[in-house]
């Protein structure tokens, strides 16, 4: 019987149809309607554009009052010609068609449970690259099941509303067509992820995000660096963040490798299950070979999910359009990590707990560091963005210790947890984040990211300031929202293990500090954003009427359009209650034991977690909201220690400097000498030979003498000497010299 | 030596000391007209050479056959042929540059 799970193949290939829609239907119709002068004369701010001679924008505002033209170097459109619009509305008409079907195949499978086997279902859709034998391993397979249509949700949702978001925020940004084909793009090659069955697609889709991610960081490529902001070029951070990734998915790559090279197939099914190819009889009597082969298969997500050591590229994906950034490095691109570990998670636990342990205490480590860093950060989209590293640390904290520590009853399920929960309400944040930034840009018409320049914004954009708010506070992890109960069961999870294996007290013990240091930094960034010291509701609000002006800012900021504030209530929902789904563990592996909120709430411990959470946002109200942020800054100013603590955690323990300096003195000095080897002795080989071609070349030419008789003379001379070989040939061939 | 009954060898000895003659004119004459000359006897001393072993072969399948004797009669053709070129040739390098010297005709070197 054919399942309706069969037909989950239109879900994946409907975001690539909508990139062919676009990209050669709708797009070409924008550029077709419009002039080329048009992309580059800029209408809207009433001047020319094309000033890359004469590059200077102070002069700018005279005539235009004070519309200084200072935004970003991009091309700004006046207004979207009818096929730019119809790219977004077929981008998001077939998103929300996707949208809704998973949404169904969701629901029908956790309400009907039977309907999808456990094991899952696999597509119809595969092909192979041959039918010789040895190509049998070789095929483009994908299989749908409930760790599959997780995931699925996840990423239609928050790339249907990041579309219909982006309506807005790219408005005059010139390549609205082509921003919505590569968003497209980036959703058919993340659900290429999702619906994988073996690594060989999981690996295509892999690098195809990887793509999609570049093309949607450097997508304003004309924008410059910001170097007193510390901010870099868009295109740099975009090659950044795809040669960052490359270095994790070499070790992904050696990962596969090796498992083929022993089992002889690239299936997940096969590699997990029972049998002759499974990895537990393929490494029988070598799982020091296979826990080596799991983690260089973990590096590719350290590379993908930004964890220690390569997660310096996220905080620079940041340069990229806030939309992408919600839906690429916050919600689903980085998370694919998490997902490709829950995927393999069989084979780690085949693996023993060696893997797992490398896992929890990476993801530690992330947590903590990016934790510590997000304290001081002055940007605005950068305070998020390390949140993101640290969320994404408690996502392997929560596989890694249900894997060492009872993969059978808790299986992926407190990784994923947080997964889901996660990507609703970062997605809101990044899109809040958005809003802020755009109606800043709308106010003062210059690209504001820095905190100092806001403040008090409540007042002005109230509904970007309580969606902020809710998803702070679901984030910091204070009960009934979502980001409590994902995040309280993976440092449940962690001391319980302590019990077992001491050591993870001490990642319990860290956790929960990042859980009070998260409250910290997402409070912090909302008050001195959205409040301040005089508010109104103790300085969680803007400036009452009559009181003095919290906003630092120029202009008077307004709330965005609809496209902008419908995602981000809907996000507040969906953050609010994403966490309600208990029976997600039961629902992603059959041995699995739920989520009990009573026993959650019955725990001391869990308490213990929410109070260091209200500890850190009570510290940043203290420090924000009552004593203000100048005379904290000054404060710390003053204190030698606490400066230096301050520099340390505002440049990244010098991790970024550490590369560059590693990467400027170590990587490009053995580049040189590679270079050097190059130029002198493979080119002097090869030009050597050339050389002496040429050389004998010359000599012999002077044999060419033109006369006729000297040709005779070679002609009848060689005809003589082999006469004389072939005399003396047959002479021996007779048995010795004998003459007569 | 029996002169009357000339052998094989008597033949084959005439054609080599004929070639040998031929040879050294076509490598040592300056003259064109003289190398030409020199190929003719080249020619010839292998026509002789067929005419001979044709003559004397005693494998009797053959010996019927006149193979020997056509060839020589195919090269006598084609030699005057080559001849008849060589010659025009050697007028037309002559109405151009007023000389048959080979060695000052040595356009097509290096």
């Amino acid at each position: 019987m054919a399942s309706i799970y069969q037909y989950s193949w239109l879900i994946l290939l409907a975001p690539l149809l909508s990139f062919v829609v676009i990209i050669f239907g709708t797009r070409m119709w924008d550029l077709a309607s419009r002039p080329r002068a048009a992309v580059a004369n800029d209408a809207g701010h009433g001047h020319d554009d094309a000033h890359a001679a004469d590059h200077d924008h102070d002069a700018h505002g005279d005539d235009h009052g004070d519309q200084a033209h200072n935004d970003d170097d991009d091309p700004k459109v006046p207004a979207l010609s009818m096929g730019a619009r119809v790219s977004a509305y077929v981008g998001i008409f077939i998103m929300l068609v996707s949208c809704v079907f998973s949404w169904y195949l969701l629901l029908n499978s956790v309400f009907n449970p039977g309907v999808l086997p456990y094991a899952g279902v696999d597509l119809n859709l595969h092909w192979s690259w041959g039918s010789a034998a040895f190509l049998a391993p070789y095929e483009v397979r994908f299989h749908v099941d409930h760790l599959a249509l997780t995931m699925l949700v996840v990423v239609t949702t928050i790339s249907l509303l990041v579309q219909i978001y982006s309506q807005g925020y790219m408005e005059n940004s010139a390549g609205y067509a082509r921003f919505f084909s590569y968003l497209s793009l980036f959703t058919f090659s993340m659900l290429m992820i999702v619906f994988a069955a073996n690594f060989l697609v999981i690996f295509m889709g892999w690098e195809l995000v990887g793509l999609s991610s570049y093309l949607l960081i450097g997508f304003w490529i004309n924008k410059k660096a910001k170097p007193d902001e510390d901010r870099p070029q868009p295109a740099m951070a975009a090659i950044q963040a795809f040669i960052v990734n490359r270095i994790g998915d070499v070790g992904f790559i050696i990962g596969i490798m090796i498992l083929f090279w022993k089992t002889g197939t690239f299936s997940f099914a096969a590699l997990s299950n029972p049998g002759p190819q499974s990895v537990t009889q393929a490494f029988a009597g070598n799982s020091t070979l296979l826990t080596v082969a799991m983690v260089l298969i973990f590096c590719g997500a350290i590379g993908k999910s930004a964890q220690i050591p390569l997660q310096i590229w996220l905080p620079n994906a940041m340069e990229g359009p806030t939309p992408v950034s919600a839906l690429i490095h916050a919600a689903t691109m980085v998370a694919a990590g998490v997902y490709m570990v829950a995927r393999t998670f069989p084979l780690f636990v085949a693996s023993g707990t060696t893997a797992f342990e490398v896992i929890a205490w990476i993801g530690t480590i992330t947590a903590i560091y990016a934790a510590l860093v997000a304290l001081t950060q002055t940007d605005f989209k950068r305070v998020l963005a390390y949140s993101t590293v640290s969320q994404l640390g408690y996502m392997f904290v929560g596989l890694g210790v249900a894997g060492a520590y009872n993969p059978t009853e808790y299986g992926a399920g407190p990784g994923m947890y947080h997964l889901f929960t996660h990507a609703f309400f970062k997605a809101l944040l990044f899109l809040a984040a958005g809003s802020v930034i755009n109606n800043l840009h709308h106010a003062t018409h210059e690209e504001v990211q820095d905190m100092r320049k806001m403040g008090g914004l409540a007042k002005f954009m109230p509904i970007t300031a309580i969606t902020y708010l809710i998803a702070a506070i679901t984030i910091s992890g204070i009960p009934p929202f979502s980001g409590f109960f994902s995040k309280d069961t993976i440092i449940g999870l962690a001391e319980q293990a302590g019990k077992t294996i001491p050591s993870f007290y001490a990642i319990y013990g860290l956790t929960l500090l990042t859980a009070g240091l998260t409250a910290f930094y997402m409070f912090r960034a909302y008050i001195v954003a959205f409040g301040g010291k005089g508010g109104r509701f103790g300085g969680f609000w803007g400036s009452a009427d009559g009181e003095p002006e919290l906003y630092r800012g120029v202009g008077t900021p307004h709330e965005g359009p609809w496209t902008v504030t419908v995602p981000l209530i809907l996000l507040a929902i969906a953050a609010i209650v994403a966490g309600y789904w208990f029976g997600l563990f039961s629902y992603l592996s059959p041995t699995a034991v739920n989520v009990s909120p009573a026993d959650l709430f019955s725990d001391p411990l869990t308490w213990l977690g929410v109070g260091v959470a209200v500890v850190g946002i009570g510290w940043a109200y203290t420090l924000y909201a009552r004593i203000g942020m100048e005379r904290v800054h000054k404060v710390v100013e003053g204190n030698a220690l606490l400066r230096g603590l301050h520099r340390l955690t505002l440049h990244k323990f010098y991790l970024d400097d550490l590369y560059y300096w590693l990467t400027k003195y170590v990587f490009l000095g053995i580049a040189h000498v590679a270079a050097a080897f190059d130029a002198t002795v493979v080119d002097g080989i090869v030009n050597g030979v050339g050389k002496t071609v040429t050389g004998l070349g010359s000599g012999l030419r002077h044999v060419e003498t033109g006369k006729v008789q000297s040709y005779m003379y070679g002609f009848f001379g060689g005809v003589a000497a082999l006469a004389v070989v072939v005399l003396v040939l047959v002479l021996f061939a007779q048995g010795g010299v004998k003459l007569w | 030596m029996d002169f009357l009954h000339p052998t094989l060898n008597h033949f084959l000895v005439l054609g080599a000391v004929l070639f040998c003659i031929g040879l050294y004119g076509a490598l040592a004459k300056r003259n064109a007209i003289a190398i030409l000359m020199g190929i003719e006897i080249m020619l010839n001393a292998v026509n002789i050479t067929l005419v001979a072993f044709s003559f004397y072969n005693t494998v009797k399948p053959f010996s019927t056959y006149l193979t020997g004797q056509i060839f020589a009669i195919f090269i006598i053709t084609v030699a005057a042929a080559e001849a008849a070129v060589a010659l025009a040739m050697i007028i037309s390098i002559y109405r151009k540059r007023s000389t048959v010297d080979v060695g000052e005709i040595n356009l097509m070197k290096w």
